[in-house]
């Protein structure tokens, strides 16, 4: 692929840069099985994480992936508390150019971020989940996870359910499958879907339309309680009208679907414990993608940083 | 200027095989070990060769990409691919196999991949095409085709560009 | 005085003439905008007529417009980083270039028109730095916090007309209302823009496809106009004028067409960034197009300048807000609203609405000149005091100019204007 510094969305992503990153993410994914899960390539480069929002989990992913290709990580620890208000973005940016980093994995509550932390450094910046706006990692394990399960994404149906107003894994999932041949529907609370006309995708009422669809994947969003203020939907409704109950698991059962969610996940609300054992779940088959996947973006990105001036 | 057919290349692959066969001592087991893409092809077809000559040899392909000392410098990255060494090196007698050795740095990386699969007994490395401009201290033990002095090569096989040619 | 002849220049009624600029009031019965005080007398004759004596001022002035300068109702004067005198100064040199000769400046933190001192200061500044007219609309409420109301018969006394807390409603209508009852009498206009505040919190344009695709929480249309409907109400019931500020929907306009057919006394004006671009600007988070109410649908761009047209929106202004390039470097969320249009008001207004056919320059002179004069001082044509009562400056528009927007051109110093690096048609003499 062309030399290419960041990643912040899918769509600024040609379709031989998606391709080759997929491709990639399964050599990288073949590594695990080696007794030395490690290989020299990012020896001596320096990889930070910069979480703005609390993520252990693609926040260890990330580090995982990088540890694996031998780059040096360090954690920029920020404490929501130290996050002035009106400081800005910029400072810390300057603080990270001095550092002389070459990757730099960012996630932040307020939409666009990452791009603007990208146009003023020379690291590769690797957007890690933009407010609701993308997280292009994660639409990779996503894409990755789907094809290694039924060989191919092209003509592939993908039921997205739950909370996509909000939702970068949505938005970024949904993009990468539909430029990889999929069909992609959404579905949930009324409050929480945006009107097809906004996002162009065909949004479904109830389960009963969703199961008519023959759908092959149901990706299912995390209820993020804890951003939401005002509440957008009685939640304890959201188990009987949105979630994979056990009657519900049957259908899918029957119709040989596979289960995804981004995790974590929220036994009871998105998903019953039963759904969790079944055998066309794909939870767990995300978080060890999760790690190929990472290796290989960070593999084909190009920091500026070694133009030495 | 010199162009190799598929006839030509297959009578050296079989005189390339015996070569390998005259090398196996008692009691060695062999293993060729293909750099991806071309030289895991010529070390299939090897492999082939020698297995039906009543010789069992493991066989696998390294892709080296990712042991690379020019990461920094390359322009296009292309897709990785996997390697696939379905057993242990501990051992064995390895012959690595590529088509064209040019600086010797492809080797330099091949040797550090082939050390994470285990302690193989010895290496040896076999290539088709001897390009010479060496910039390491490593020589094949085996070449096919040595060329007077450094030269561009293209090396074309069946299996990945359909048809057989060697142009140097 | 001095008079200047200008030959074979435009009206903006499209007629041809040949004027005298100045000179003994007692020539200008023939002014061809009836409803505007002009600074100098006019006499006008068919082009080719009038006799120049030798030695007059005499500028040829084919294909060139003669018409007179803006008055912009929603201005922002202050500059984050400058003095205040810095800002006063740099903002009055924007207007000029742009054409705009006065303008309502809508109390910020750093001029906040809440008290005599603030005001004095405020009118020194501008008689000794400023290149444009500038009249103060005083706070609705002390430091425009939506609490305690603002000393209005002070305020009053040192010439306030409107009183605005910038487009900010107040938490308590209840505040709101009762202030409205006290100033009704007062002959006081309310200049305030329609809001929910709890519907648009954490808001930041206007929900469709761009902010679906940006991951941007959405500004309901209905916010505005719920919140239009009730100052409307309000104001009807205290018995105030109201004077609607940025309206940005097609909604919006519908309601002020309703309220103006049922006799309510209110007018509007429409920010001019709201006729010529939609929310489709912000394209990968360009923070320029972020703007308060937020840009919306072509759709409701259209309803606007139908709104113009039709005389439901009285005023076109400017909105002129400006931010340092560091605010608006920052990201969407963070960054502030606003843009700057001072600078280049007029040759926008003509290279994006009437170069295309979408207003005439009697629209324009109707909606940036007439209006806007009547919305601020219905009666102080008369009054012979200071200020506006000076009467309406004349300029020289030539349509054939058409030049780049750099950082050079802006004369008010901050970078976010929506045209820069853009080419706009048309350059201003003022005063001729």
């Amino acid at each position: 692929m062309k030399p290419r510094k960041d990643l912040l969305t899918i769509g600024s992503l040609s379709d031989e840069d998606i391709h080759t990153i997929l491709d990639s993410a399964k050599a990288m994914k073949d590594i695990f099985t080696k007794s030395v899960k490690k290989v020299p390539a990012l020896k001596g480069k320096s990889v930070l994480t910069l979480f703005y929002e609390p993520s252990t989990r693609t926040r260890s992913s990330f580090e995982v992936a990088a540890h694996r290709l031998s780059a040096d990580v360090t954690t920029f620890t920020v404490g929501t508390s130290s996050v002035v208000k009106g400081e800005s973005v910029h400072d810390t940016i300057d603080t990270l150019m001095s550092m002389k980093m070459d990757y730099i994995i960012v996630r932040h509550k307020n939409s666009g971020i990452p791009a603007v932390i990208a146009r003023h450094c020379k690291a590769a910046v690797i957007n890690a989940g933009d407010g609701a706006h993308a997280h292009p990692s994660q639409a990779f394990l996503d894409a990755f996870t789907i094809r290694e399960k039924f060989g191919t994404v092209a003509g592939r149906r993908v039921v997205i359910i739950g909370d996509i107003l909000h939702s970068r894994v949505a938005r970024s999932t949904c993009c990468i499958l539909q430029r990889l041949g999929a069909e992609v529907a959404y579905m949930g609370p009324g409050s929480l879907v945006p009107p097809r006309e906004h996002c162009g995708v065909p949004v479904f009422r109830d389960w009963d339309e969703v199961f008519s669809w023959k759908p092959h994947v149901i990706y299912l969003l995390r209820v993020q309680n804890e951003r939401i203020d005002t509440p957008f939907f009685p939640a304890a409704d959201y188990h009987r009208a949105f979630g994979v109950t056990e009657e519900r698991l049957k259908i899918i059962d029957d119709c040989d679907a596979a289960i995804m969610h981004p995790g974590p996940v929220n036994r009871g609300v998105e998903i019953c414990d039963a759904a969790m054992d079944y055998r066309n779940c794909l939870v767990c088959n995300q978080v060890e993608n999760g790690i190929a996947a990472r290796m290989s973006i960070l593999y084909h990105l190009t920091p500026q940083t070694q133009n030495h001036e | 200027m010199s162009n190799i057919g598929s006839e030509d290349l297959n009578n050296k692959l079989n005189a390339w095989a015996e070569h390998i066969h005259a090398g196996v001592l008692p009691g060695e087991s062999l293993a060729l070990v293909g750099l991806i893409r071309h030289g895991d092809v010529l070390a299939r077809r090897l492999a082939e060769k020698l297995q039906r000559a009543g010789v069992s040899v493991h066989c696998g392909a390294l892709d080296i990409s990712l042991y690379r000392d020019d990461w920094d410098l390359q322009a296009n990255k292309m897709p990785l691919h996997s390697s696939y060494l379905p057993f242990s090196t501990d051992g064995l007698k390895v012959i690595l196999i590529d088509d064209v050795i040019h600086t010797g740095r492809t080797v330099r990386a091949a040797l550090n991949a082939l050390f994470e699969y285990g302690r193989p007994a010895s290496v040896e490395l076999h290539c088709l095409v001897d390009r010479c401009g060496r910039q390491l201290p490593i020589q094949p033990d085996y070449t096919v085709y040595p060329t007077p002095m450094e030269r561009e090569v293209s090396v074309h096989l069946q299996e990945i560009d359909g048809y057989d040619d060697i142009e140097y | 005085m001095n008079k200047t002849y200008l030959t074979n220049v435009t009206l903006t009624d499209g007629s041809r003439r040949d004027v005298c600029l100045g000179g003994s009031a007692s020539g200008c019965g023939d002014s061809p905008w009836p409803g505007i005080k002009l600074r100098e007398p006019i006499r006008c004759t068919p082009a080719g007529e009038m006799s120049i004596p030798n030695g007059a001022r005499h500028i040829d002035a084919a294909g060139k417009l003669l018409m007179p300068a803006l008055f912009d109702l929603h201005a922002k004067v202050e500059i984050a980083g400058c003095s205040k005198r810095e800002s006063v100064m740099r903002t009055g040199q924007a207007a000029q270039q742009g054409g705009v000769w006065g303008m309502l400046v809508m109390p910020t933190p750093g001029f906040c028109f809440d008290n005599s001192d603030k005001l004095d200061s405020f009118r020194d500044m501008v008689l000794h730095r400023s290149a444009a007219e500038m009249l103060p609309a005083g706070c609705i409420s002390i430091g425009m916090q939506g609490e305690q109301q603002a000393p209005y018969n002070t305020l009053m006394a040192r010439g306030v007309s409107i009183l605005s807390d910038a487009g900010r409603m107040p938490h308590s209508l209840l505040m709101l209302h009762r202030a409205m009852k006290y100033a009704a009498s007062t002959g006081y206009t309310f200049a305030m823009a329609g809001d929910v505040p709890e519907l648009t919190r954490n808001t930041y344009m206007h929900p469709g496809t761009t902010s679906y695709r940006l991951g941007l929480h959405g500004t309901p249309a209905c916010a505005e106009e719920i919140g239009l409907e009730t100052i409307i109400r309000l104001a009807k019931d205290a018995g105030a004028k109201l004077h609607v500020q940025t309206v940005s929907t097609a909604g919006g306009v519908d309601i002020i067409r309703r309220a103006k057919a049922a006799g309510c006394s209110v007018t509007a004006e429409v920010a001019l960034h709201h006729l010529l671009f939609t929310h489709e600007a912000v394209g990968d988070y360009d923070t320029t197009f972020k703007t308060l109410p937020p840009l919306r649908d072509r759709a409701d761009c259209e309803a606007l300048i139908a709104g113009v047209k039709d005389g439901t929106i009285d005023c076109i202004v400017s909105d002129h807000t400006p931010c340092i390039p560091f605010a608006k470097k920052q990201d969407f969320i963070t960054a502030p609203q606003g843009m700057v249009m001072l600078d280049t008001m007029l040759p926008a207004i003509y290279t994006h609405l009437v170069k295309p056919g979408l207003l005439s320059w009697v629209d324009v002179v109707r909606a940036c000149c007439v209006n806007p004069l009547h919305v601020i001082a219905p009666e102080s044509m008369e009054d012979d005091e200071e200020g506006i009562s000076r009467g309406v400056p004349l300029l020289l528009f030539d349509p054939t100019v058409c030049s780049s927007v750099t950082a050079d051109t802006l004369p008010c110093g901050t970078l976010n204007s929506p045209f820069l690096g853009q080419e706009l048609c048309g350059a201003v003499t003022l005063p001729i």
